[in-house]
């Protein structure tokens, strides 16, 4: 085996060097939001073109369509109204699983509970959402209580799973450390307990939401006379495919609006001290 | 134990401290408080009675469905058994689509960021929105559950691969590569076995969030199968048929998975040492993946059963929710 | 036995401000039935230099030959981690690296395999045997392709010290035995002492600093009070360089 190079440029200047990692290093993001761009325009405009071509246009109404579609709900005025009781049923009913999946968790660390709520949490965390929507439909029927009730057993036990392995992996040596200098419980807690739970119990919102929302709308769907969900039941029962897809669409970004911009920014302010390891 | 009185404060030590005794008491409960809420209910209310199931009932109905004694038009095994095609078909759609995705996306930086953010949408797009837009583009039949079984694990399938192709084990091809062998053996006996617990994963994901889906497109747009079923109950007011049915498709599910995954895996991976904590397939996820996909993985609520199947792929063991949950040893 | 012939081996990485040398105009050459052992300290180009040489990487300049007999060498190599792979029993992981897998290969990967005390362990998976059990599987899968050079990278860093002493003792034998030509990367000094008749100092920065010839006669015991001085020598000639810096 025999490798013979030449010897490298004698001097190479030690700017142009560094210009040419950056100009790569340019090039290169170049390329990829070039690629993005590039995908953006693709299944857009497949969307677009198999709407009117491939599918007919009732069935898949394209892109286009459906801004149009938007923009003739929003001026009816009913979007607003919509959104908010929908919302306001994710707000409930989240924040009920919040500080339930929380307790369970708090709890959880007894030996006697934890088998209790063992087997609650393994069924929340498996059952799909579609279940509980069905039930608490047909018991509560159009009641406010069954959309919220279904929301709580669909999230609770995430936040459980998220709580308890928070507090699983409290750094017992941190606190046995800051007990040997004296300090009290409530110093203890401020410094050290609650920065180690936040991030848990942030993933645990984090997720927690983005099943909520889901299920709300689910719920809406079979036993709700307002919301996002009965919305989309009446446009597909007047088979307005139009109105059906831009409701889901329009709550869609908006979901995806609340859990990227807001909740991804508080999770980069307050927890950048993590590192790498995020929700 | 050290001596032999059973004296009362031992027992309650013993009680408060039993895990056992716990995990046995929370279906007591929860009958108890079943039974409570229906009086209760029923006092107040008392046209109430009809709606409200009693756990007798329940437990009736799903002995009647077992023993074939069903007022649905199909029985429960025809019905699980058409549902389970259904899925299988989807199934391997969605692992040939998103393995051929995931490797572009894995070995190409273009591709991947032409893919990424499309990815993601229909990883974060409710199962709902599938079914109901199948149901009407599809109509009846086996179409529109299918493709919502494609659709909703078509992004897991990417992911999973893609990752696959990010964790090749650099290191046994330096160690090949210097041994000279040959290119065929190495991808034969290197590449693909690197792959295999991802493509597994992916396999698992594609089913556990597939059955979700498919119930729910079932739900809206069949004619049978184990959705169609739990609504054909719905309509007709019988709650216990509802809550029994679903009971009956899920703990079937749940068990047909762990079996089935269990059974591939032990066959898949008996070279996995089976005791000793090895990098969970997770954990090589990098942070904005890992957050995509447990996100959306929780919202379809298959957060145990997405992690179990993750442990299950990596350490040889099956592992359940239970685990995460053990108390602290000490 | 083979010929390795370096010269003026240069490797850089990195570009501009966080451009790092890592051997530093290397020249040397090496063959016949050596044990030539690569001390230095962390930083020092050791590792580079085995990559170079078993092609894993490439040198930024300079001329590296590796021959037997005038045609290129054939070469085995043993790394930290025994690199084996984990889906395949230990058989299979010898004859993964074989050229043709016909009965007479079995064969000999048996006699390695026996070698190194492992005999039966065939078709186990690595991920039944201890730490030292697959790195002997490593050992006997290097020289079960019979090379003319021996390329090894640390291999014993990560065994316990009984274990380790066990291997070096079988490397020893297998050596005198085969007679191939062997390079040995290694940070323990004691151990380039007790293993090599030929030592090779770098310092840090990846400059070839010394160029030690060890006579002492085999097998060599580390209670020994010759093999003590000369281990002392090459501390000395560490302390000399400035090469141990504290990191």
């Amino acid at each position: 085996m025999t490798t013979t190079l030449d010897k490298p440029p004698a001097t190479a200047q030690r700017t142009s060097e560094e210009d040419i990692v950056r100009a790569a290093k340019r090039k290169d993001r170049a390329t990829r939001w070039g690629w993005r761009l590039a995908g953006y325009v693709f299944f857009l405009g497949i969307w677009e073109l198999a709407s009117g071509r491939v599918m007919d246009e009732r069935l898949l109404p394209g892109p286009s369509t459906v801004f149009e579609t938007f923009a003739r709900l929003w001026s009816t005025g009913d979007v607003p109204g919509a959104f908010g009781t929908t919302l306001a049923r994710i707000a409930v009913g989240f924040t009920i699983a919040f500080f339930v999946g929380i307790g369970i968790g708090v709890l959880m660390q007894n030996r006697f509970l934890n088998g209790f709520f063992r087997d609650a949490v393994t069924i929340g965390v498996t059952t799909p959402g579609l279940i509980w929507a069905l039930i608490t439909a047909i018991i509560f029927g159009n009641r406010y209580a069954g959309p919220i009730l279904a929301i709580v057993l669909t999230t609770f036990a995430l936040i459980s799973v998220n709580v308890s392995e928070g507090i699983k992996s409290l750094p017992k040596d941190l606190i046995d450390m800051a007990k040997s200098f004296d300090v009290g419980v409530i110093r203890r807690n401020r410094h050290i307990v609650l920065p180690h739970l936040a991030p848990f119990i942030f993933t645990g919102v984090r997720f927690g939401f983005s099943i909520a929302w889901k299920v709300t709308v689910l719920t809406e769907v079979f036993a709700a006379s307002k919301g996002i969900g009965f919305e989309m039941r009446t446009a597909t029962q007047l088979f307005r495919l139009d109105e059906f897809l831009t409701w889901i669409l329009a709550f869609y970004v908006l979901a995806l609006f609340l859990d990227k911009v807001v909740l991804e920014t508080i999770e980069r302010r307050f927890f950048a001290w993590r590192g790498e390891l995020k929700s | 134990m050290s001596s032999m009185t059973l004296s009362p404060r031992r027992v309650w030590r013993w009680a408060s401290h039993s895990s056992l005794l716990g995990r046995l008491l929370f279906p007591v409960v929860c009958l108890l408080i079943w039974l409570v809420s229906i009086k209760a209910v029923t006092t107040i209310w008392p046209f109430a009675v009809d709606v409200l199931p009693t756990p007798w009932q329940v437990v009736e109905f799903m002995w009647d469905e077992i023993t074939c004694h069903t007022l649905a038009p199909h029985n429960m095994y025809v019905t699980f058994g058409i549902s389970l095609q259904r899925l299988a078909i989807g199934m391997a759609i969605a692992m040939v689509i998103g393995i051929v995705i995931g490797l572009a996306m894995g070995l190409s930086k273009a591709v991947d960021a032409f893919f990424n953010d499309w990815v993601v949408a229909i990883l974060a797009m409710p199962n709902l929105a599938w079914a109901l837009f199948c149901s009407l583009a599809f109509g009846f039949g086996d179409t529109g559950p299918i493709i919502t079984v494609v659709l909703t694990g078509v992004p897991f399938v990417i992911m999973n691969v893609r990752e696959g192709v990010r964790n090749t084990p650099t290191d046994l091809f330096d160690m090949a590569r210097a041994f000279g062998v040959p290119r065929r053996r190495v991808i034969r006996q290197v590449l693909i076995p690197s792959l295999l617990p991802f493509l597994f994963a992916a396999a698992r994901y594609a089913f556990a969030l597939g059955w979700k889906g498919l119930v729910v497109a079932e739900v809206f747009g069949g004619q049978d199968g184990a959705g169609w079923t739990i609504k054909f109950w719905y309509d007709a007011h019988r709650a216990y048929g509802v809550i029994g049915y679903a009971l009956l498709f899920v703990i079937f599910a749940l068990v047909f998975e762990k079996f089935m995954f269990d059974q591939l895996s032990k066959r898949l991976f008996k070279w996995r040492p089976s005791l000793d904590a090895v990098e969970v397939v997770e954990e090589q996820f990098d942070a904005p993946t890992k957050a995509s996909v447990g996100a959306a993985a929780g919202a379809s609520t298959a957060t145990g059963a997405a992690l179990g199947s993750i442990t299950m792929v990596t350490s040889g063991r099956p592992q359940s929710v239970d685990d995460e949950l053990k108390p602290p040893e000490d | 036995m083979a010929d390795i012939t370096i010269d003026h081996l240069h490797k850089e990485f990195g570009l501009g401000a966080d451009k790092v040398v890592a051997l530093e105009d290397v020249n040397l050459s090496i063959g016949g039935h050596a044990f030539v052992s690569v001390v230095g300290p962390s930083g020092c180009g050791k590792s580079t230099l085995l990559n170079i040489l078993s092609g894993i990487d490439v040198p930024t300049s300079g001329r590296v030959s590796i021959t037997q007999d005038g045609r290129p060498a054939r070469a085995g190599y043993v790394f930290q981690a025994a690199r084996l792979l984990p889906w395949r029993s230990v058989m299979d992981n010898m004859l993964f690296v074989q050229k043709d897998r016909n009965e007479a290969t079995r064969k000999r990967c048996q006699h390695y395999l026996e070698m190194v005390q492992l005999g039966d362990k065939g078709s186990k998976y690595p991920g039944e045997l201890s730490g030292g059990m697959q790195q002997r599987v490593g050992i006997a899968r290097a020289f079960s392709t019979e090379p003319d050079v021996l390329f090894m990278d640390e291999p014993f860093s990560h065994l316990d010290a009984i274990t380790a002493r066990t291997l070096r003792k079988e490397l020893h034998t297998i050596w005198a035995e085969t007679g191939k030509t062997v390079v040995f990367v290694t940070h323990d000094v004691g151990e380039a002492v007790e293993l090599s008749n030929r030592i090779l100092v770098f310092a840090k920065g990846g400059r070839l600093a010394d160029d030690i010839d060890v006579k002492l006669p085999f097998p060599r015991d580390v209670a020994d009070s010759d093999v003590a001085l000369m281990k002392a020598d090459v501390f000395k000639t560490f302390e000399n360089l400035g090469a141990m810096a504290v990191t």
